[in-house]
């Protein structure tokens, strides 16, 4: 049992400062320091285009970095990158998956690109596809395949070397709410079993929200804000109330703060957050009040707080999802 | 060493089981054999000597084995183009092999593909009536000619392959080199009857030195075709090998940049 414990205990992923710059100008990651507990999942939650990719593609060795060093599994990505690559599986955000091929034949290829020997990668696949649901439709072309399938095939792919650390970059995109169901109950699976790592990249707040014991909010190739999504939503009342509107934003939050039952008020953009008890009952005072204040409101909704949330208090920008 | 053959076996594969492309890239070359070889030889022979020496196809032939092997490194050029604007690149950048294994698998896929070419057309030919055959060596060194002939185009078409980011571009690269490629040599016409700046321009294309190789060997010479006299084996080996380093060093630079770009 303590074995188990200081296993964990251990670091799968750490990054301090890691930096790329492209062409001089374009900082694709700026600075970011990382943490990951070995058997744990963690989550890099961001809009496109905030660095998420590009942070994956440097732990995975694809990508030197500008500046800033890692380590994953235990080795330096620089200076032994062949050790990172033996321990690590990787699926990526393009369906990488061959279409001449049978899902069988894309995981047997995979298995000898690394050197697994022929009886372990027959176990392997079985077992695989298995996991995921795929042994009836293992020997069919991928090009068959339905978007829900081809990423089950993914993850098997990614697992068939039986890896210390998973990337998954965008595990769900594109899919519809029943697979991405499947996928996530597959991922948890994976955390259930063992002291495989997982580390992930989303822009679906669900998604984090759901599987990551720690998220990590990237936005514009930085690092803003990290913590589990209890947490990153804590202190933001039980309720969130959004009311969006043109008028004296700041002076509206203000009176709000005497309210006893408003636990924290902010302006973010053009909205006021209000985060409060319970939503459906303050929402007429708050109103109220609004009107009370000029506010000409465009909007009002109550929810419980999200990462969205969160997002919009660090960043001071709107999570906009696909 | 696992790698490259894993990388090179599951290219082959996929050409086995989809031989269009091979077919497809055949066309062109098959067409030239027949219709310009039957055409032209009309021709040719009633103004040569006219005494039973002269057999156009004769001559012709090792021209479009050139053809032929050019065809197979574009095509596996765009295999490889393909893989990479796919990002299946990464598959390979992700795994614990050797950077140099991606890259010589690739080449083994593209050499293979081109000997099947050659050899075909090549066949091609004394099916339909080239005079020649050799010895055993002979068809040992035409192997040697038209593999170091593959080996330079094969790593042209990569490192193109590795710095375009558009299909496009690529094919009109090689699609540019087609034509000088075959014009420019004593492919289609003996190098003796050439004014002087083209000669020139054809020692320095290394398709005349696989022609004159293959000539030498193989097809007795073309039958003497218009007094046609081949160059010296030694230096069609030389060129052909100078060039096949040419090519390789190409696209290891070409590949090593693309990567690091990535």
């Amino acid at each position: 049992m303590t074995d188990r414990q200081t296993q964990k205990r251990q670091t799968a992923i750490e990054a301090v400062s890691l930096t790329k710059r492209y062409d001089k100008e374009v900082l694709a990651v700026e600075g970011l320091d990382l943490t990951i507990e070995q058997g744990t999942i963690y989550a890099f939650l961001g809009p496109n285009g905030a660095g998420k990719t590009t942070t994956i593609s440097m732990l995975t060795t694809i990508l030197r970095p500008t500046d800033g060093r890692a380590m994953v599994a235990g080795f330096d990505i620089e200076k032994e990158p062949d050790q990172v690559r033996k321990r690590i599986g990787v699926t990526f955000q393009e369906l990488v998956l061959d279409d001449a091929l049978s899902g069988r034949q894309v995981l047997e290829y995979h298995g000898r690109l690394y050197a697994l020997q022929l009886s372990k990668r027959r176990q392997r696949i079985s077992e695989l596809l298995d996991m995921v649901g795929l042994a009836d439709a293992a020997d069919r072309r991928t090009k068959t395949y339905s978007g829900g399938m081809k990423r089950r095939l993914e993850l098997a792919r990614g697992l068939m070397t039986d890896p210390e650390v998973l990337f998954l970059d965008e595990p769900t995109l594109g899919l519809d709410p029943q697979n991405r169901a499947a996928v996530w109950e597959h991922i948890r699976e994976l955390r259930e079993a063992g002291t495989l790592t997982l580390l992930l990249t989303t822009h679906y707040m669900d998604e984090a929200e759901s599987l990551a014991d720690r998220v990590g909010i990237i936005d514009r190739g930085k690092l803003v804000a990290e913590g589990s999504p209890q947490n990153l939503v804590r202190g933001m009342g039980a309720d969130v109330v959004r009311v969006r509107g043109e008028g004296d934003l700041e002076g509206f939050c203000r009176q709000l703060a005497s309210f006893e039952w408003v636990e924290t008020a902010s302006t973010e953009a053009d909205c006021v957050l209000i985060g409060v008890d319970q939503g459906s009952r303050r929402l007429a005072a708050i109103v109220e009040s609004a009107i009370a204040a000029a506010l000409s409101i465009a909007e009002v909704n109550v929810s419980t707080p999200n990462l969205g949330d969160a997002f919009l208090k660090v960043t001071g920008r709107e999570f906009r999802e696909e | 060493m696992n790698a490259l053959l894993t990388i090179w076996g599951k290219q082959l594969r996929k050409m086995v089981v989809h031989p269009e492309e091979i077919v497809g890239l055949l066309i062109q070359p098959v067409l030239w054999v027949l219709l310009f070889g039957f055409g032209m030889r009309g021709l040719m022979d009633a103004t040569s000597s006219g005494n039973g020496q002269g057999n156009y196809l004769t001559f012709m032939v090792p021209g479009i084995v050139a053809l032929a092997a050019l065809g197979g490194a574009i095509g596996g050029g765009n295999e490889w183009l393909t893989e990479r604007l796919r990002g299946f690149v990464k598959e390979y950048l992700v795994a614990p092999i050797p950077r140099f294994s991606i890259l010589a698998g690739n080449t083994l896929t593209i050499l293979t593909k081109t000997l099947i070419q050659a050899l075909v057309i090549l066949g091609l030919g004394f099916l339909i009536g080239a005079q020649g055959g050799g010895s055993p060596i002979g068809w040992l060194v035409t192997l040697v000619l038209i593999g170091g002939y593959a080996a330079g185009f094969a790593g042209i078409a990569l490192a193109t392959a590795s710095s375009t980011d558009s299909p496009g571009g690529y094919h009109m690269l090689i699609f540019i080199l087609n034509m000088p490629l075959l014009f420019a040599s004593n492919a289609l016409y003996p190098l003796a009857t050439l004014p002087t700046w083209m000669r020139i321009i054809a020692l320095m294309n290394p398709t005349t030195h696989l022609v004159s190789g293959m000539r030498g060997v193989l097809f007795e010479n073309g039958a003497a075709f218009a007094a046609e006299s081949t160059l010296p084996l030694w230096t069609s080996l030389l060129a052909v090998f100078a060039f096949a380093g040419f090519g390789l060093i190409l696209a290891a630079c070409a590949f090593s940049r693309s990567i690091r770009k990535v």
